[in-house]
């Protein structure tokens, strides 16, 4: 027999009606509550410091909620609901001493809490967390950051594979003298980008496949291999042309690049999906 | 701790509440501190934060283009030209700004004086040595006073620094120098440069202090005007007076008093090509003669000296040509077009007997065949097709192309001409002067520059460490006259072994101290001191033609002049050209302390001596907050972005848009393919 408490003063009918929002709602008062943070990194978007890559993840993340709001328990999670405000306070701290990326990553990280507060216990995770990380502004940061020794490991690799293929090739700081022909290796030769795709496709894959987090754990280092094989090959293919004397189209420099991320997405899903045999 | 080792149970009603509550409050604290005053100010706020790009954009308050205008005024008397380079700056943004300009001078300018005006004010420099000169440069700037560096990054490159320029100053920069104009084919030319190319460094070994330099995108104007004037006064009536450069007024043609100005040029831009003026004496001849100067210490001669008409050889040693052609990104357009059609001519005159190869350089460098091949139809058709192939890309590798040239093999007994094509626009003229110096000097090295604004530094320089002859090609239509006058001289020297000397007169410290070969249409020039009685002494020049021994004997009695002055700062510039060019030769600053004491001796700016004027007052109150700003140039005419830009290949990722259309075609095919499953 289910018994249903009728408010009667004035204050619980407010407190009743609070009880009825939607998990959805509560999601968006927090995520309004954080705006400050989105508004630096839509600022950051706008001013042309960084890709709208963001977006695409952020619409990833939407619509991993989206799928999941009817599975969303009214009665959230304490532990996540304790962590979501942990990160929030966090968030609002940082805009006093640290930059505002670190800021606005407390903030994503608390809106993935809070909607995994709300998911049945044992829903991944770090998936979702994962792509509200990435919905940020982080390209431009991971060039200046992780940019110069990508840079530098690429150009190392690719001097070995072109030494391989015969060709005279060395190695200077981030730069190939390639058969006497100079060719360097740029903060947009880095690969940055495609760590993001990658990582991306990773998160959205395993998100989407409900991917449990210790197992999408052990599977992600892959993604990052697939990166780095795929950008080297991207390089000294492109390398390889520029130094026989005759510049690449700029339709064919697209074309290879394209191919190759769509390998090294290819083999990403593969891995995060298990192989061969598919078992998550 | 507990709260994770225990977690609570879901939330009460109240706790909702404080929830929404205490999320309110952290809205209210964000917004507060989004909002605070020390936000306010849109310079001192962080923008989107953007660690690795830069985002260009102008200083509000700060004037970018300082440089309002360049006015010369161009004194010719026989051929000695006195120039006046005025340049105008003002500040028309808000704050104090120190303004750097590079901009670019004739070869053999001397340059011998600089004042600054402030107002009604004048500021005479001072000749010093370099560093002295920063010295006390950077000192007055951080003391807020106006001032003004002039430095030489070439011989033909300058930078201007001016310190301290009020918002609303008005600061006149004058700049004189003096140049032999030297004749060709009995015809005088005079080249006012007005925009210095974009150089190309090379290897960071390289070296080299060209300063970075802005360029304006191709086909954007400078809003600085530029005029130039010039006079031209000559014992003998001044006839055909011609600019292929700029249109041109010229008034009083057919007497020795001859004014040229520029005329109105519609939109043209007048200050992106080189100024260059011909005109032809009456008589066709080229005034041959000797000019001497008694100064108070020291007395100067300038010799002129026509050599004979070209005769036709009887025996050509069998000739071998190799042609050395640039295909850098620089050279896209209109000078690559124009180095096709100047090789189609050359190669196509040449007889059966004659070998030759082509060495295309850019980034790399390619022959036509390992070794000269005989100029039979077949292979000049094949050369033919490998130069109409060539496009106009990448960095401007000269030094390892030389170096190939070098190692090229060469039977015995063969004449071998090098003929270098290029705009220039390289910053390692050392490297080349030193290389040809030491590997072609007994080839004949002829240069042709090609481009509306080409580094004649490097194209005279090179010819002349390879005893040969500059050329420059500044339009396409000139290619085909250029082309013929080569290979008039290559056919045949006119004038081999030169010597002059003096009989009567103490000559000494003569430049060049060696005369090259004559090879036809232009005299021979010598600088030098001398001692003595000019009453009786003459002047001697002896060598070799094709019709045998060649000698002519110049009188010195009656060409003292009190007027030619300038002979001692030519002098000056020929003994510091020399130097210099031993200096590269040698590597390092061996020639420092002679080309500096030449420097400071003779007030003339050098590699190591700089002008620096100071104003005694100090204006600016707060010198650290003003901004440097760099007047970008515009492009040379004719030179595209490719020049500025994408030099050096690099392999970036595709764009972002495309990427993440495969990405997420990627993502979305695997969610479908699974949902289907």
């Amino acid at each position: 027999m289910t018994r249903i408490v009728v408010p009667t003063s004035e204050s619980g009918r407010w407190l009743g009606r609070l009880d009825r929002l939607p998990p959805a709602a509560w999601l968006g008062l927090q995520a309004a509550a954080l705006w400050p943070h989105w508004r630096w990194a839509a600022a950051r978007v706008a001013d042309g410091s960084d890709d709208p890559l963001g977006l695409a993840a952020l619409a990833a993340f939407a619509l991993l909620v989206a799928r999941e709001v009817p599975r969303m328990s009214a009665r959230p999670s304490g532990r996540w609901w304790a962590a979501a405000a942990v990160a929030t306070g966090a968030a609002t701290l940082a805009t006093f001493w640290l930059p505002p990326l670190v800021g606005a990553v407390f903030a994503a990280l608390a809106v993935a809490c809070g909607a995994r507060a709300f998911l049945p216990s044992g829903h991944p995770s770090l998936p979702m967390a994962g792509l509200a990380v990435l919905a940020l502004p982080v390209v431009s940061s991971l060039q200046f950051y992780a940019g110069f020794p990508l840079r530098v490991v690429t150009a190392q690799l690719s001097t070995w594979i072109l030494q391989l293929a015969g060709l005279a090739a060395e190695r200077a700081g981030t730069a190939m003298v390639v058969e006497g022909k100079l060719v360097i290796v740029d903060a947009p030769c880095s690969g940055v980008q495609m760590v993001w795709m990658a990582y991306f496709c990773a998160c959205a894959v395993a998100g989407f496949g409900r991917l449990a987090d210790r197992v999408f754990l052990r599977r992600l280092p892959a993604a990052g291999l697939f990166v780095l094989a795929g950008n080297v090959v991207r390089n000294s293919a492109l390398v390889a042309m520029e130094a026989t004397g005759r510049p690449v189209s700029e339709a064919l420099h697209q074309g290879i690049g394209l191919v190759v991320l769509a390998a090294v997405c290819a083999g990403v899903v593969w891995v995060i999906r298990g192989g061969r045999d598919g078992t998550q | 701790m507990r709260l994770f080792l225990h977690p609570p149970g879901p939330l009460s009603q109240i706790g909702r509440v404080l929830w929404c509550a205490a999320i309110a409050v952290f809205a209210a604290v964000l917004s507060l501190v989004w909002s605070s005053p020390a936000r306010a100010d849109d310079s001192e706020a962080r923008k989107a934060e953007s660690p690795y790009f830069h985002v260009n954009s102008s200083q509000p308050g700060t004037d970018r283009l300082p440089l309002k205008s360049t006015a010369v005024d161009v004194r010719i008397a026989g051929v000695i030209a006195d120039v006046t380079v005025v340049q105008h700056y003002r500040n028309e943004g808000q704050r104090p700004i120190e303004a750097r300009y590079v901009f670019p001078g004739s070869t053999q300018s001397a340059v011998y004086a600089m004042n600054v005006r402030l107002g009604d004010r004048l500021l005479t420099a001072r000749i010093k040595e370099k560093q002295a000169a920063r010295v006390e440069y950077e000192a007055a700037k951080k003391e807020g006073r106006t001032s003004a560096l002039l430095e030489q990054h070439r011989p033909n490159v300058f930078e201007m620094n001016v310190a301290n320029i009020l918002p609303g100053d008005d600061v006149r920069v004058e700049l004189h120098y003096t140049e032999l104009l030297s004749p060709t084919d009995a015809r005088y030319g005079f080249v006012f440069p007005t925009v210095v190319g974009p150089r190309y460094a090379g290897a960071p070994s390289a070296g080299g202090a060209m300063p970075a330099m802005p360029y304006l995108k191709e086909g954007e104007a400078t809003p600085a005007t530029f005029d130039i004037r010039v006079a031209i006064d000559s014992p003998v009536p001044v006839k055909e007076v011609t600019s292929s450069s700029h249109d041109v007024r010229v008034d009083d043609v057919g007497t020795p008093h001859v004014k040229v100005a520029l005329a109105p040029a519609g939109n043209r831009p007048a200050n992106n090509r080189d100024f260059l003026l011909d005109y032809r004496l009456a008589g066709d001849r080229i005034e041959s003669g000797l000019m001497l100067f008694r100064g108070g210490d020291e007395n100067y001669f300038l010799g002129l000296i026509e050599p004979p008409k070209a005769a036709p050889s009887r025996s050509i040693n069998p000739r071998d040509y190799v042609f050395v052609v640039d295909i850098s990104g620089s050279m896209h357009g209109y000078p690559l077009e124009t180095a096709k059609v100047l090789l189609q001519n050359l190669i196509g005159s040449l007889r059966p007997s004659d070998t030759f190869n082509v060495l295309l350089f850019s980034g790399s460098n390619r022959m036509l065949a390992p070794e000269s091949v005989p100029a039979t139809r077949a292979n000049i058709d094949r050369a033919m097709e490998t130069i109409r192939a060539m496009g106009g890309n990448g960095s401007t590798e000269i030094v390892p192309a030389l170096k190939r040239l070098a190692a090229l093999p060469k039977a015995e007994g063969v004449s071998r001409s090098v003929i270098v094509v290029t705009d220039g626009y390289v910053n390692v003229e050392s490297e080349v002067f030193q290389l040809v110096r030491q590997h072609l000097s007994h080839q004949n090295v002829f240069a042709f520059g090609i481009g509306s604004s080409v580094n004649r530094h490097l194209i005279e320089g090179l010819a002349r460490a390879g005893m040969g002859e500059a050329f420059i090609v500044t339009k396409p239509a000139e290619a085909a006259a250029q082309a013929e006058r080569l290979r008039k001289m290559i056919d045949s020297p006119v004038l081999t072994n030169v010597k002059l000397r003096f009989e009567g007169l103490d000559a000494y410290d003569v430049e060049p101290a060696r005369q090259p070969d004559v090879l036809g249409g232009r005299p021979v020039v010598v600088f030098g001191k001398w001692k003595g009685d000019t009453t009786h002494a003459k002047l001697i020049v002896e060598g070799r033609s094709g019709d045998g021994p060649y000698r002519i004997e110049m009188a010195t009695a009656g060409h003292e002049d009190n007027t030619s002055s300038a002979l001692r700062l030519l002098w000056a510039r020929q003994r510091i050209a020399a130097l210099s060019d031993q200096e590269a030769l040698e590597g390092g600053t061996t020639q420092k302390e002679a080309i500096t004491a030449l420097g400071l001796q003779h007030g003339l700016l050098t590699q190591y001596t700089s002008f620096i004027a100071v104003d005694k007052i100090v204006r600016n109150p707060n010198p650290a907050l003003s901004p440097s700003v760099d007047q970008p140039s515009p492009l040379p005419e004719g030179v595209s972005n490719l020049a500025i830009g994408a030099e050096v290949p690099s392999t970036p990722e595709p764009a972002a848009w495309l990427a993440l259309l495969v990405v997420v075609g990627v993502v979305g095919a695997t969610l479908f393919t699974r949902r289907r499953a």
